[in-house]
């Protein structure tokens, strides 16, 4: 099995280069990571370094990401491009132009569909009171989507699917989980908490799949272009959402691995997860992602996280070859 | 101008020629080609490799006789005859005449070499190869993959079959 090659830093300190190898220290001494098993490292907590080490993990295609203490993402160090190709831009730019819409209702589609398998499995154990918004998801979106409509109303139906699925939580979660509305910063109960954290870890994630690619982050087709740099990896992690950050969500909460007065913080009305609720948050959400299975076509083992960049693949085969981006069925685990 | 990579890939395979040509370069996702890679980016920071370069071709190294190619095994023995043939015929436009060698290291094998030399019948053959080459990486799409042994190993076997 693919080995992972993410770090996690939880605790203050500093990394520095050393010899070939980076070196995280702190008061409790000096720890070597080695520098050829890894992609990416989340500080999650404060730490400091210099441009000679930020110089050093460049070369090696490392990306960086940063988080506050409140587990708000701060942004991430992202080495200049390596895979930059001058001719896949432009003919990412020509598609957004021309095919903009068809890409963003592929994924609102996308969206809906495994939003549909995540809520079918709670269904299939006895949550009959799903019916109404699996009907929903299956014809009423559907329908809606495939209608001749603008990217606008787009955005408005993908609005709405987000919204019935947080309405559906009240069916299957436990009661001091369930969250009335979806707000997004600052998050203002458990679930909300849960839901941002998860959502910037997949976030991130992506961008770091798509670094080893040669799309152009900033040209995005569901988000507008100009939402962020990374506007590319909103769009491709959103199909992932339900499968990798909600999945991992109802696992914890369901097993009571994650309970709102232990693994919250008290003092903001438990509306932010403490160090031992973002430790355990973190380890499922990494088992999740690094899971293999088969996959249907590639006839390879694949994790989740190695399906984002696929996902990137299967743009790339878009822009180049004029082929239908078709985004990561649940599903079809393809 | 046609690169020594782009004409060994054509014979390789045109699909990884055409992607290639057209700069779709996918990252390897072997774990040895990787580590092998940020080694070596971290390690050229002191010595710089000791590669010859004319135009836009690399050559490993030149003898007062030979051009000598470096290769780890002799798997594509037709893809890297034409690359070399191409270097003959970029140093023969220079006025530098040499022999070809190839020099093949295959692990816990005796080192094996093989000698090519550029003549009339092979460079008019090399020439109608680049014309061919310039047409297949010009057209809008790559030639779809046909799956065969060799892509289980190639970088490109996920995008070609996804
Ligand atoms: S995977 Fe096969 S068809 Fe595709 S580029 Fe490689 S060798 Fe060619």
């Amino acid at each position: 099995m693919a080995k992972n090659h993410t770090r996690y830093i939880f605790s203050m300190g500093e990394l520095k280069r050393k010899d070939n190898s980076i070196a995280f220290i702190n008061e409790k001494g000096n720890f070597y990571i080695p520098i050829e098993d890894t992609r990416e490292i989340y500080c999650i907590n404060e730490v400091s370094f210099n441009t000679k080490f930020l110089d050093f993990v460049a070369k090696a295609g490392i990306t960086i990401h940063f988080f506050n203490y409140h587990g708000n993402y701060s942004g991430s160090f992202y080495p200049k491009d390596y895979l930059v190709s001058g001719t896949l831009t432009i003919k990412q730019s020509i598609v957004f132009i021309e095919n903009r819409l068809n890409i963003a209702k592929n994924i609102v589609k996308t969206i809906a569909a495994n939003i549909y398998e995540v809520l079918y499995h709670y269904y299939r154990h006895d949550k009959k009171e799903l019916k109404p918004v699996l009907d929903w998801l299956k014809n009423d979106a559907d329908k809606f989507i495939s209608k001749d409509i603008t990217i606008e109303q787009l955005l408005f139906i993908e609005g709405q699917i987000w919204n019935r699925f947080y309405d559906s939580f009240q069916y299957f979660l436990p009661e001091d989980f369930v969250m009335n509305k979806r707000v997004k910063r600052p998050p203002d109960n458990p679930i909300n908490a849960l839901v941002s954290f998860g959502n910037t870890l997949l976030y991130t994630k992506t961008i770091s799949s798509i670094y080893h690619t040669h799309l152009n982050q900033s040209i995005s087709f569901l988000h507008s272009p100009g939402e962020g740099r990374f506007s590319l990896s909103l769009d491709l992690s959103e199909v992932f959402k339900p499968v990798i950050v909600f999945k991992t969500i109802f696992d914890l909460v369901g097993r009571k691995q994650l309970q709102v007065q232990k693994h919250f913080d008290k003092n903001l009305n438990y509306a932010l997860l403490n160090e031992d609720g973002k430790k355990i948050f973190i380890n499922a959400f990494e088992e999740r992602i690094n899971e293999t299975f088969m996959h249907p076509k590639l006839k390879r083992k694949v994790s989740l996280k190695h399906c984002i960049k696929l996902d990137g693949y299967k743009l790339i085969k878009h822009i180049v070859e004029g082929r239908e981006f078709v985004p990561f069925s649940l599903k079809d685990k393809m | 101008m046609i690169t020594g990579t782009l004409i060994n890939y054509y014979f390789h395979c045109q699909t990884q020629c055409w992607l290639h040509a057209n700069r779709i370069n996918l990252e390897d996702n072997s774990e040895d080609v990787r580590i092998g890679k940020v080694l070596h980016e971290i390690k050229e920071e002191k010595s710089k490799q000791a590669e010859i370069k004319i135009d836009n071709i690399k050559i490993d190294r030149i003898t007062k006789d030979y051009l000598i190619e470096f290769k780890k095994s002799d798997s594509d023995p037709q893809a890297v005859k034409w690359q070399v043939l191409l270097y003959l015929y970029k140093l023969k436009q220079k006025g530098i005449q040499r022999l070809g060698k190839i020099e093949y290291f295959e692990k816990n094998k005796e080192q094996k070499s093989e000698i090519l030399e550029l003549d009339e019948a092979n460079e008019e053959e090399l020439l109608k190869v680049l014309d061919a080459i310039e047409k297949l990486i010009s057209s809008a799409t790559p030639p779809p993959p046909k799956f065969e042994n060799k892509c289980k190993k190639c970088a490109y076997y996920e995008y070609c079959f996804i």
